[in-house]
């Protein structure tokens, strides 16, 4: 009863604040960005320059070769410009790539510097043999700089051969991958649930702080656990609405809701408890800034890892916000592990428990007259 | 009501305490002032008393319990009025006050009967963020009163209020006294104190100097307190001295002696002037 009552004024509280309605406008904000921003799937066509500087019918074998991967079959005739000049070009669009077969070495080495794209002229050495002329950018690494280099000196048979005998097994046959919106919402609901949740939780309590509201509650028969508790239920209730605002337009009825529930939960209780202990050590928000910017600065690493599958060294498994962004990833993946969600779930609950108490510890004890 | 028996309290947690060997009891139905200037060790006592800060060195008891493990049943008996208003300012005073009728074990005041004993009729609607400060250390008053507590702490409840409102707030501490409530009343203001209270105790510097009743406070130096107006170099000068005390009696005959005396009244001693005589130092 005593703890509900603390709810019900935290809600009134909250309702009349600034903090509750940023938590709702920032969840609206990144909705919109992810329905109207972020495609689908981020367009990975790169595009290139060729100049086949070889006789007509060896021209025509290549290009006929290139046009067999043409979205329609066919080449489309266009004007491009670099560097003040116009060029003709053939157009070729391939689910990758646009190809544009020009018809000079200039023209590749304008548009290559122009359009910072490669570029490349193949031609006839002195002995009659394909010869390969490369326009780079100068940043490429060293992966296709050598890649470049095997191709156009190993024999093509041995290369079709090598790669004909390469064994491809898939770990998981079931496997559905998310698509690039799809993929973008779990640092986001991280962020906008749990990390914004601590950053609100710390004002909340200095907010009451400088009202002096802490001492007239520590002198009632309700304990300060409840008043903690109540701070906490209003942190969670916003981070699950705006969790919500955000998932289901997006993802619909295709996940588990209840997972995502627990895990909101869980990482809400988890970084709203971090916000309280990190708030018992200071007397105003300035003061408490320096740490909460820093907490927020480690927790958003592991989201640089998440978009760059090839960096995920060991010590960033150890930050929480780790786990948070691979669970609610497991829960949206169309065929995501139900175990992984619970298990770090769990380990939040448990987490936030420790520090909870930890926190109520502190509070009794510098409650100040 | 209240024992306390040397009590020490450090902030810096070393030998630097804010209040040092305190000891002193409260009866039921007592209204106890305890006076001192700012800093003196006042709230600090009444901090660790009202479970605010943890109780360091000593023992001490309030209601029966023991303080060292403070039980939440306590506050059902306890009321609480800070010095500073410490009310939620996004709610109204009618929502303040329901809040923490809901946090008691006991059969709680009506908040709007609360919000018209103090004053504050028609007002009840009102945001307390939209309160004069005046207004909320009323509804601040209001509050300590929710829970029909019977040990009573007052921290300067007249602070910053006109002196008609103060007198009504004096009039409903008397009225809860009346009915056997115990008042402990931290005050650096004598004439309340003078009012109020049937025993005071003087503390500076952590310190407990005095505890007695206004009026034995006043028969041991009252009327034996000389006004004397006396001209020196041709200005007129007035000065107070005690008849009891042997330095004041040699400066009074030296004056006798030496100066033209205008005037000399013997008067009773006000409840300051002896804080001043027993602690050689003012309330400010």
């Amino acid at each position: 009863m005593k703890l509900l009552s603390s709810f019900k004024k935290e809600l009134i509280l909250a309702s009349r604040g600034f903090y509750f309605y940023v938590e709702l406008i920032f969840a609206f904000v990144i909705l919109a960005v992810l329905l109207f921003a972020i495609p689908q799937n981020f367009s990975s066509t790169s595009t290139e320059y060729l100049y086949f500087n070889l006789p007509q019918q060896g021209r025509e074998i290549f290009t006929d070769i290139i046009l067999e991967d043409d979205l329609d079959g066919e080449s489309e005739m266009v004007e491009v410009e670099a560097g003040g000049k116009t060029f003709n070009a053939e157009l070729i669009e391939t689910d990758e790539e646009e190809i544009y077969i020009v018809d000079s070495e200039e023209a590749v080495r304008m548009l290559a510097k122009t359009y910072r794209n490669i570029g490349a002229v193949i031609e006839l050495n002195n002995d009659n043999q394909l010869h390969y002329k490369y326009y780079l950018q100068g940043y490429e690494s060293a992966r296709l700089k050598n890649l470049i280099s095997i191709l156009n000196n190993e024999s093509t048979d041995v290369l079709i051969e090598r790669i004909e005998n390469q064994e491809v097994r898939p770990l998981s046959t079931d496997y559905e991958p998310l698509n690039d919106r799809e993929n973008t919402i779990p640092p986001l609901i991280a962020f906008s649930g749990s990390l914004m949740g601590m950053f609100v939780m710390v004002s909340y309590i200095f907010l009451d702080k400088k009202e002096g509201v802490i001492e007239a509650y520590a002198v009632t028969a309700s304990s300060v656990w409840r008043y903690l508790m109540s701070k906490i239920f209003v942190v969670l209730l916003t981070s699950i609405v705006s969790g919500i605002i955000i998932i289901m337009p997006i993802m619909g009825f295709r996940i588990n809701y209840g997972l995502i529930l627990l895990l909101l939960l869980t990482t809400g209780f988890f970084a709203s408890s971090l916000g309280l202990l990190i708030a018992s050590f200071y007397n105003n928000l300035t003061k408490a800034f320096g740490a909460v910017y820093l907490i927020i600065i480690l927790m958003m690493i592991p989201s640089i890892a998440y978009f760059i599958p090839g960096w995920d060294p060991f010590w960033i498994k150890i930050i929480p916000s780790y786990p948070m962004l691979q669970g609610f990833k497991e829960i949206i993946l169309p065929n995501g592990a139900v175990a992984y969600p619970l298990i770090v779930s769990a380990g939040f609950l448990a987490v936030g428990i420790i520090l909870f108490a930890i926190t109520n510890i502190r509070f009794k004890k510098t409650l100040s007259v | 009501m209240i024992e306390v028996e040397g009590l020490y309290y450090s902030y810096s947690n070393d030998n630097n305490f804010a209040v040092k060997d305190v000891s002193f009891e409260v009866a039921e139905g007592e209204i106890f002032g305890f006076l001192g200037p700012s800093g003196a060790g006042k709230s600090t006592t009444q901090g660790i008393l009202t479970g605010l800060l943890q109780l360091q060195k000593g023992d001490a008891s309030v209601a029966g319990y023991d303080i060292k493990n403070i039980s939440r049943e306590m506050f059902n008996k306890i009321g609480m009025s800070f010095e500073q208003s410490n009310v939620y300012s996004k709610m109204t005073a009618k929502e303040n006050l329901s809040f923490y009728s809901k946090l008691f074990d006991v059969e709680t005041r009506d908040p709007i009967e609360l919000i018209n004993l103090v004053g504050l009729k028609g007002k009840e609607n009102m945001r307390a963020g939209e309160f004069s400060k005046g207004m909320k250390h009323r509804l601040t008053f209001a509050r300590s009163m929710i829970n029909n507590p019977t040990m009573w702490f007052l921290d300067e409840p007249t602070t910053g209020l006109d002196p008609a409102i103060a007198a009504d707030i004096k009039d409903i501490i008397r009225e809860h006294n009346n009915k056997g409530v115990t008042v402990f009343l931290t005050t650096h203001n004598m004439y309340i104190a003078d009012e109020l209270c049937d025993r005071v105790a003087f503390i500076i510097d952590g310190e407990i100097k005095l505890v007695d009743s206004p009026k034995n406070l006043k028969l041991q130096y009252g009327k034996k307190m000389v006004d004397v107006e006396y001209t020196q170099d041709g200005n007129i000068k007035k000065e107070t001295f005690s008849t009891i005390l042997q330095e004041d009696k040699d400066l009074l005959n030296q004056i006798i002696t030496d100066k033209e005396i205008l005037t000399m009244h013997t008067k009773e001693a006000t409840l300051e002037e002896i804080f001043i005589k027993v602690t050689g130092r003012g309330l400010v």
